[in-house]
């Protein structure tokens, strides 16, 4: 492992870790703490597009080792997973017992569990089962002063103290290491198709009005319009509707017949079902969230309404084209959530528009955030828009848990 | 705490000049009222308050805080664990005059409501969009929807549609300064819902809440399945829930609690049976046809002795509401009865009832079980009759080793209640004093006088806590 390999938007650590244990852990934690080394956790870096670039950044600490599993009794429907095992080697482990969590991540097979955590990952099915949040039962963490604590605990319903799980998922290892989390997790569906259809722009927003009406709702319901190298399908260059399916065998029989006929009548020529390798087609959908054309792409994520999610899309693709950058987006027509990627034909065009269109997005798109940038521009981006109204607590929590600025100063929203 | 006449009339004064004499309560036939809640202490406040708005709620916490008085924020005093009880005396504010929904979002399914709001009145206004609310407490009629987050209530269908926690997509909040906040579930910053929720009003005080509303199912069946005892109900539990059925409640009663549900409502439950299985399951119309099919073959191969499907909807809402109301059901065998509440990993509910029913017998206590078996919360019903001080202790002290025995098992002391006062010298047997240090830093944060519900949650011993120091346990020890 080299310290460059752990830079984030160019700034290198002077030293990389990858403590054995827990108890290693703490001890490094202590004597970062106690001499005013700032840290930055590890997982398999596959968030750490996320945030700002630390403010300093001395040493980053790799959690990988930590990577076991632990299911007691698999009918409990809950399984334990170390901060460094990997989504993937978690989903392997529990689809033995029939199970899943849905955490939506992309490459699942790099991304780990305390990584996806402290990032706030939201992936596309939490209208249908929950977000990753929801699913944590309980956390074991280290914080900067190397004290181990717990929170939560290893049962499905509890409401035993303030669930301080909750405050370190999404907190992007500014409060914690999380070292270990206690998931819900949920039996495999039985059944599950993808439903792909072109979305010509005449038929589009009658095509996702259709969609949210359905009476047999999708998992997942995304339009894509680019992202053609990255999502199965090459309908529709306008978009395309990628629709995931998931239950009983009749209900997603039902399911799909009705959604053919709801974009049949909205005037969507035609409609290909997926039915075999649909967890892998899925996977690959979800990669698309955290795919950068080299260092010429940035990528730019906007929560809110379902209502409004259109209206997000047309805003990104219209200062996109105001500030000469290509625009794909990926719309979720459940959770509301947009996705944006930006990009140009070369890497110095890039930056120069990608600051431009960071200034002229602000009116339309104030609370999106970027989610990944060239490391060239990243430090010159207002990487999470908008501060929110709790600004004034968030510092407050940061300063209480973290006084000396220890893990990943600068790294959280307006510079916690 | 406040010691001196003077001192109570000058903050009665001051509070009927910020928000209005109509909306002061000080005499102390008024107080009463403002003293208890479902738990058994009894502590009246110096005022009682029921703020109209927002802005009101504001202005009371500023005359605390210039008084130096604690807040004590009261729904419809529902809590089994003496949460909403002023033990310092102080300002008990009631929501009882804000429960409006502010609005139901269809498109987007969800709602504004105050904290007033009861629980029930919000899907029965969700209704006629085709939404409904999904945590149900049993108290839910009443219960406010404000006091449900407070305590992360869940209900039985918090096995399908979560606890409060996973339904709450914002709060407005009013903090010690009196300043107004909002924070939205997809606001960057850190996830202040996650912690204010199920916070019993130690941390701050919501005065509006933005709530995930859930598409009402096209198709319903409710089901009664008659087992010999909770152990086989249990078992047949574990596999409907690993199985991928839509079932959305699974509820267990035994053979007592049944008796005298049965007496009062007449709702078709069998008597004879040593534990009794209501199973819910929804969906569209093929799922829950399948999930009966389903249904119908695991209980019999857990030697179900019965399984009968509601046949209307009539009948549906008649078993719902006698299993919602069996612990008043109860008062036909004693006076008083005390509700435990604890969870375990679900596989192991025989032992912790078979554990449960040792310890009242060890006391000399009836028991009766209620359990929402889909999440492995118990809900032990202790009988006894409050005039009889042997009873009284034996009790208590059944309660606190029922505690212990669900810890032995991996479990929690609460499910769903909350911790309170009752529960608060209990909470250091769950977690360690780092794990307390730390939830009390975030306590510092918001509070770090201590003024809003004192005496809450954390054991009387963590008053001297102080810097957390490491420990050297290993992750999966």
């Amino acid at each position: 492992m080299t310290a460059a390999q752990f830079a984030i938007g160019g700034r290198v650590p002077s030293a990389v870790h990858a403590p054995a244990s827990v108890d290693a852990l703490q001890t490094l934690l202590r004597e970062c703490d106690r001499r005013e080394r700032a840290v930055v956790f590890f997982g398999g870096g596959t968030h750490q597009g996320i945030g700002g670039v630390p403010a300093r950044y001395d040493d980053a600490i790799v959690l990988t080792n930590l990577s076991r599993t632990i299911v007691e009794d698999a009918r409990d429907l809950t399984i334990a997973a170390e901060g460094g095992c990997t989504i993937g080697a978690l989903s392997a482990a529990l689809a033995e017992h029939g199970q899943f969590v849905p955490f939506d991540v992309p490459l699942a097979h790099l991304a780990t569990v305390g990584g996806t955590l402290a990032a706030g990952w939201l992936g596309p099915r939490r209208a249908a089962y929950g977000r990753p949040r929801d699913f944590t039962l309980g956390t074991h963490v280290v914080l900067a002063d190397g004290t181990l604590a717990h929170a939560g605990g290893m049962v499905v319903k509890n409401s035993t103290g303030y669930d301080l799980s909750k405050l370190y998922v999404g907190s992007l290892g500014t409060l914690a290491a999380i070292v270990r989390a206690n998931f819900r997790t949920v039996p495999l569906p039985r059944a599950r198709r993808i439903a792909i259809a072109a979305l010509p722009e005449r038929s589009r927003s009658r095509a996702c009005a259709n969609v949210a009406a359905l009476s047999r709702e999708p998992s997942a319901a995304l339009v894509f319009r680019g992202f053609t190298g990255e999502v199965d399908g090459d309908e529709g260059s306008e978009g395309r509707a990628f629709l995931l399916f998931e239950g009983s065998e009749a209900f997603v029989e039902q399911a799909v017949r009705e959604v053919r006929s709801a974009l049949g009548s909205a005037g969507v020529p035609a409609t290909r079902l997926i039915d075999r390798e649909v967890p892998a087609v899925f996977a690959r959908a979800l990669d698309a969230y955290a795919s950068a054309i080299a260092s010429r792409s940035a990528t730019l994520r906007s929560y809110g309404l379902p209502s409004d999610s259109h209206v997000r899309v047309d805003a990104c693709e219209r200062v996109a084209a105001d500030c000469e950058l290509a625009c794909e987006t990926i719309e979720d027509l459940r959770t509301g959530d947009v996705v944006a990627r930006v990009s140009a034909a070369t890497e110095a065009a890039f930056a120069e528009r990608v600051l431009a269109f960071d200034g002229a997005r602000r009116t339309a798109l104030g609370s999106a955030r970027f989610v990944d940038a060239p490391a060239a521009v990243r430090g010159a981006l207002d990487v999470w828009g908008a501060p929110p109204e709790t600004l004034a607590a968030t510092r407050a929590i940061k300063a209480r848990f973290d006084p000396n600025g220890t893990l990943a100063p600068g790294r959280f929203v307006a510079g916690v | 705490m406040i010691a001196s006449g003077a001192a109570v009339a000058r903050l009665r004064r001051d509070l009927i000049a910020a928000v209005g004499s109509e909306c002061v309560r000080t005499t102390p036939e008024e107080l009463a009222a403002y003293g208890f809640d479902a738990y058994t202490d009894v502590h009246a406040p110096v005022a009682a308050v029921l703020p109209h708005d927002a802005a009101a709620v504001s202005a009371i916490v500023r005359v605390a805080r210039a008084h130096g008085v604690p807040i004590v924020a009261r729904g419809a005093g529902t809590g089994l664990c003496g949460a909403a009880v002023p033990l310092e005396g102080g300002i008990v504010i009631s929501f009882a005059r804000m429960n409006r929904i502010r609005a139901i979002d269809a498109r987007n399914r969800r709602a504004r409501v105050e904290p007033g709001v009861a629980n029930a009145a919000l899907s029965a206004a969700a209704a006629r969009y085709g939404l409904f609310f999904g945590p149900d407490p049993s108290s839910q009629t009443i219960a406010t929807l404000g006091g449900n987050a407070a305590t992360n209530a869940g209900g039985a269908h918090a096995f399908a549609y979560g606890s409060m926690n996973a339904n709450v997509l914002g709060l407005t909040f009013v903090d010690v300064d009196g300043e107004a906040c909002t924070v939205r579930a997809d606001d960057a910053g850190y996830d202040l819902i996650g912690v204010l929720v199920g916070s019993e009003g130690t941390l701050a005080i919501v005065t509006e809440l933005e709530l995930r509303l859930l598409r009402v199912p096209r198709a319903v069946r409710v089901g009664v399945a008659a087992f010999a005892d909770i152990e086989r109900a249990s078992e047949a539990v574990s596999e409907i829930v690993g199985d991928a059925i839509a079932a959305t409640a699974l509820e267990i009663m035994d053979r007592t609690v049944v008796r005298a549900v049965e007496a009062h409502y007449a709702a078709g439950f069998p008597v004879d049976a040593g534990a009794v299985l209501l199973i819910e399951v929804a969906g569209e119309p093929e799922d829950v046809a399948d999930a009966e099919r389903a249904l119908t073959r695991i209980v019999a191969k857990h030697g179900a002795l019965s399984y009968r499907s509601a046949t209307s909807a009539r009948e549906r809402e008649g078993l719902w509401a006698s299993r919602k109301g069996a612990a008043g059901a109860l008062g036909r065998i004693a006076p008083n009865y005390y509700i435990q509440d604890a969870t375990v990993p679900r596989t192991r509910l025989p032992r912790a009832i078979a554990d449960v029913e040792r310890i009242a017998a060890r006391h000399a206590i009836p028991i009766g079980n209620v359990v929402h078996a889909g999440d492995g919360n118990l809900h032990p019903l202790l009988l006894f009759d409050r005039r009889d001080a042997r009873q009284v202790a034996a009790v208590a002290a059944a309660g606190d080793a029922i505690l212990d025995a669900c810890i032995a098992l991996g479990g929690t002391i609460s499910g769903e209640h909350g911790i309170g006062y009752e529960k608060r010298e209990t909470l250091s047997r769950v977690f360690d004093r780092n794990d307390l240090a730390t939830m009390l830093r975030v306590r510092d944060v918001f509070d770090p006088a201590r003024r809003f519900n004192p005496g809450k949650i954390f054991p009387s011993a963590c008053d001297e806590v102080t810097a957390p120091t490491p420990t050297e346990t290993g992750a999966l020890a």
